[in-house]
């Protein structure tokens, strides 16, 4: 690549280093070969450097060749120095800058869809600005698990309105686990706190029907501007090697936000874990999963086994996921859901993760 | 410059990022967006020497840190700085002070930096990496030609002079430490 001549240096030779006197032209492409280049090391090529989006409505400097959007470049000289923000050579005015529309078009066959790639970009930034402020996060998920048990009544036709941001939604063949108003909760607080992007309630137009979205490929990404973060459905099983499957052998189906962690689902599935053993406990005739929800939405439950829903942790059961090799890997407890759904799952079906009893997990309190 | 003096604190950047009913909100809504970018960049490229997240929910406020680069006076010793982001944001150069004392010939005494890059040699394309990296440079190579701490740019003449210039703000530095920012462990 040969070195354009620098803009700080005032001498106008111009310099081969002897790798550019003796290189040879890089050959056209001329036949059907294909080069595969990714989206990502294009990024730079494609950015604007001002606002550090991808290029809109490209101008280009006459002089030096520096790229910016037409807005950016145009703002930049209006608010001072007349000069390229890349190489600082005088530009006079808007004349010294001309559209580039073969830039623009360049860009849109690249991303022909550039308003799904600008939600994926929103969508990355929020996740990054919930990482900052994880205890609002935290918090609201506590507040789900009880909004969820005060909706648990209604569940079944209004399963996808519950008030709060963050919700575990638990599967069909789940043990029924009422009586989560006796799990120790933080204070309800509503999450105000929250980071930059922290959104506000969600609408309910957004969210009302969640299920149309089951299935196909795409995200659904008009929500993702002012909604919630995008949900992630998971299939849960028992570790087949570690754990033995009279214990709790039922595969659970999940569906959260795709922003909740590793460590969020593990202390979920603990709370569930006790909640099912107190019951299998006080009604030992019942089979363990399948029955209906609707049946005895009983107050009585609050006494009993409470001390140990005290105890539950999220150290109390190890998160698994298979890689390429068929190896059961485990998962950090700080990744989030959608982390791990992008760095090891790729597959459009809902993620597959195994749990097993933390092996060296004694006790805790 | 009443622009560059609005306190952007005032407005929720929540509502900033969602806003697009007025010119004004869009405009800082993109301000946040770069400042996001540009933090996201951050954590991603694992820069050593140098941090910055934002100070609370405000995005347009950040603190920083400088490690003392190696192989000069200020090797060890860990600075800390306060960002922030005018509404005008990346057309406007960001306040940068020293929060953490250093007696340095181009710092004054409130923290104050004089680095042309920040004043009329702002580029739109400088960002809060490339701030923290040229004081981090500024550190160890001073300008004494425009010195704001005229007795400290004296100093900085000999080995020993600067070695003084260092101990001078090494109490303070003490204390900075025990100042704790919260980062979050899992990037």
């Amino acid at each position: 690549m040969a070195t354009p001549v620098n803009a700080q240096n005032p001498s106008k030779t111009w310099e081969l280093s002897l790798y550019e006197l003796h290189r040879t032209p890089q050959e056209a492409i001329m036949d059907s070969t294909e080069i595969a280049v990714s989206p990502r090391s294009l990024h730079s090529e494609l950015m604007c450097p001002i606002c550090l989006d991808m290029l809109k409505n490209t101008m280009t400097t006459k002089e030096c060749l520096h790229r910016f959007c037409s807005e950016c470049i145009v703002t930049a000289l209006r608010s001072g120095n007349k000069e390229c923000p890349t190489c600082r050579k005088k530009l006079v005015s808007k004349r010294s800058l001309r559209p580039d529309p073969n830039f623009d078009a360049l860009i849109s066959k690249i991303y022909p869809s550039r308003d799904e790639y600008e939600a994926h970009q929103d969508r990355v930034l929020e996740r990054l600005s919930r990482l900052h402020n994880k205890q609002a996060l935290s918090s609201s998920i506590e507040e789900g698990l009880k909004m969820q048990a005060l909706h648990r009544a209604q569940r079944v036709r209004k399963q996808q309105q519950e008030s709060d941001n963050t919700t575990f939604s638990g599967g069909e063949d789940n043990c029924d686990a009422r009586s989560h108003d006796s799990v120790p909760m933080h204070p309800a607080l509503p999450p105000t706190e929250a980071g930059p992007s922290q959104n506000k309630r969600p609408r309910l137009s957004d969210e009302s029907c969640p299920e149309m979205d089951r299935g196909s490929p795409t995200p659904p990404l008009s929500h993702h501007h002012d909604g919630p973060a995008s949900e992630i459905e998971l299939v849960f099983r028992p570790h087949p090697l570690l754990v033995n499957t009279q214990e709790y052998s039922q595969t659970r189906y999940v569906k959260t936000t795709a922003n909740a962690t590793v460590d969020h689902l593990s202390k979920y599935l603990a709370l569930r874990i006790a909640l099912e053993e107190r019951q299998a406990k006080r009604q030992p005739e019942r089979p363990a999963a399948g029955e209906s929800a609707a049946g005895d939405e009983g107050g009585g439950a609050g006494g009993g086994g409470g001390a140990s829903l005290q105890d539950v942790s999220e150290k109390q059961y190890t998160i698994y996921i298979t890689t390429s090799g068929g190896q059961f890997s485990i998962l950090n407890g700080s990744l989030t859901l959608e982390l791990v759904n992008e760095k090891y799952w790729k597959v459009s079906k809902p993620l597959e993760l195994y749990y097993a009893p933390t092996k060296d997990h004694q006790q805790h309190h | 410059m009443a622009s560059q003096n609005m306190d952007p604190a005032a407005a929720s950047s929540t509502a900033a990022l969602k806003g697009s009913e007025t010119g004004g909100a869009a405009a800082k809504g993109s301000v946040s967006k770069r400042l996001q970018q540009e933090l996201m960049t951050l954590m991603m490229s694992g820069d050593k020497g140098i941090s910055a997240f934002p100070e609370s929910d405000n995005l347009f406020k950040w603190i920083g840190t400088i490690d003392g680069a190696h192989g000069t006076v200020y090797e060890g010793l860990r600075y800390k700085l306060s960002l922030e982001f005018p509404s005008g944001y990346p057309y406007k150069a960001p306040r940068v002070k020293f929060i953490t004392p250093c007696y340095h010939p181009n710092v004054d005494e409130h923290g104050n930096i004089c680095l042309d890059i920040l004043k009329e040699k702002w580029s739109a394309l400088y960002d809060v990496r490339s701030i923290l990296l040229s004081i981090q440079s500024l550190l160890g190579e001073p300008n004494n030609e425009s010195p704001m701490n005229a007795s400290a740019a004296e100093l900085w003449e000999n080995q020993e002079g600067r070695q003084h210039c260092v101990s001078i703000s090494l109490p303070c530095c003490a204390v900075m430490q025990r100042v704790s920012i919260r980062f979050p462990t899992d990037l």
